[in-house]
This record gives structure tokens, C-alpha cells and sequence, in this order.
């Protein structure tokens, strides 16, 4: 019994969010029944719409909850999600008796493996999917660094450890 | 009392806590009355006109203020209030 089956047609669906948003980021939450990923929700990456040149000047306003990062560890931060759009999904998941599944990003120029700022974050956010009614989602990245072919894996990431998830591409 | 659930990365501000109460009636003067104890929390949850920022959401009793009356959103005792921070990454 995979962890998780995603039908092919989502996973293209990605693979074109992540190259219309190349070089930033993309990101967003897939979700659906019974560990079958039936939906996909785009999520506004607040980085990509303000900018490359913020990306280097991210003031600490904008970085203020996530205070606990290194500076280092700032500077890599390549999305934000716009939580307008992602209570709208979550409405929206609810509203239609799914589950979140799977909160997915792109890495443009890396591998499909989380950060460490994506490992501290996730992190630092498991306690609070229990809180806002969610549970643990997996974590999906597509790394475009050897396009034209896209690669696309996905995690669990708990207690600050990270372990492959069983898909199924259905 | 309201209890309202502070996010690891702002904790520095409450002196380390991840829960602090409040007695305030609405969302404002909640953020207002923490702000006077842990000075910094309302520039990290509201922009210069004082709307919430789009990196911050405040769930009350599990229910976005969004979608509730917003920063007049009604507290009455007993309610539990949670400050959640944008899901972001590297």
C-alpha cells in the first residue's frame, strides 16, 4: 500500500507551474481521499511576485517569523507562501470533504531534496498543521536543473528527519 | 481569558513562550495589548496600515480571521487564537 498515489496528470500540472514561475520558485498543496491526490491548489509564491532583487534584501519584516534562521539561512528562502491563498485552499478543501496531502515547491537550479531551511521549517510548522485542523502533509519537490527533464520526489519530514514516500503515479 | 498560541519563530518576542493569554474583546485589541507586553509583535503581524500581513495568518478556534469580520473579529472568553506563520522554504 503506497503512502500516497498522484495521477500523472497532477504531476504535469506542477511540472508546468514550475516552469512558467523558472527562475523563482513555485508552490502550492495538493489534496484528495483516501491517500489519492485528486486536486491541485497554486499557491502565490509572495517572493516571486515581489521581485528578484528582494531576494537579496528580504527585510526583516518580511523574515520576522522566521526569526530563528541563521542569516545564511534567510538568504535562502525562495518562498513564501501568500496565506490569503492558501486559507482560500484550505476553505476550498474542506468545503469539498478532502484532505491536504501534500504541500509541493520547486527547486529551479537544485535537486528534488529538501534544504535545510526546508527541513527546519517543515520542522518548526509540524506543530502547527494539528493546530489549524490539518494533518502532516508530504512534501513534494520538482527540480528543473536538468531540463528539459523535470524530477519530482517526495518526503516525509518529521522531527527534523527526512524519508522517502511511497508514491504510486496512477 | 483567550488563549493565544505563539509560533516557535516569534517566541523570542514572548520571552520563550509558546502560549500567553489575553483578555481583549477583538482581534485589534488583542494585538494591541500584546504588543504593549511583548513589544515588536504587532510590526510582525501587521504592515505600516495596520492590515495583516499576507505572510501571517490568525486562526480563531481553528477558523480563519479572513473569513470571520477580519481584525474586528469578536473574542470572548474561552476562545483559543492562533498566530500562524507562512509556510515558506529554501
Amino acid at each position: 500500500m503506497p503512502d500516497l498515489s498522484i495521477p500523472q496528470h497532477i504531476l504535469d500540472q506542477i511540472v508546468s507551474h514550475a516552469r512558467e514561475l523558472a527562475p523563482f520558485e513555485c508552490c502550492g498543496l495538493l489534496a484528495g481521499v483516501n491517500k489519492t491526490v485528486t486536486h491541485l491548489y497554486r499557491i502565490t509564491n509572495i517572493v516571486a511576485v515581489e521581485g528578484a532583487e528582494k531576494l537579496s534584501t528580504f527585510d526583516d519584516d518580511k523574515v520576522a517569523h522566521l526569526e530563528r534562521l541563521s542569516p545564511e539561512e534567510r538568504a535562502e528562502i525562495a518562498f513564501v507562501m501568500d496565506m490569503q491563498d492558501f486559507s482560500a485552499a484550505k476553505k476550498d478543501i474542506r468545503k469539498n470533504g478532502l484532505d491536504l496531502q501534500v504541500v509541493y515547491h520547486s527547486h529551479p537550479k537544485d535537486p528534488a531534496r529538501p534544504s535545510h531551511t526546508d527541513i527546519k521549517i517543515a520542522t518548526d510548522y509540524e506543530e502547527i498543521w494539528q493546530r489549524i485542523n490539518l494533518p502532516i502533509p508530504a512534501y513534494l519537490l520538482v527540480s528543473l536543473m536538468h531540463s528539459p527533464a523535470a524530477d519530482i520526489r517526495t518526503y516525509w519530514i518529521t522531527g527534523g528527519a527526512v524519508r522517502p514516500a511511497d508514491v504510486h503515479i496512477v | 481569558m483567550i488563549k493565544v498560541r505563539i509560533p516557535t519563530p516569534l517566541r523570542p518576542l514572548t520571552k520563550g513562550q509558546g502560549e500567553v493569554e489575553s483578555a481583549a474583546a477583538n482581534i485589534v485589541d488583542m494585538i494591541g495589548s500584546l504588543d504593549a507586553t511583548y513589544p515588536g509583535l504587532k510590526n510582525r503581524l501587521c504592515d505600516e496600515k495596520g492590515d495583516l500581513r499576507r505572510f501571517v495568518n490568525i486562526y480563531v478556534n481553528e477558523e480563519d480571521i479572513r473569513f470571520l469580520n477580519g481584525k474586528d473579529t469578536s473574542l470572548k472568553d474561552g476562545d483559543e487564537v492562533s498566530i500562524v506563520p507562512a509556510i515558506a522554504g529554501g
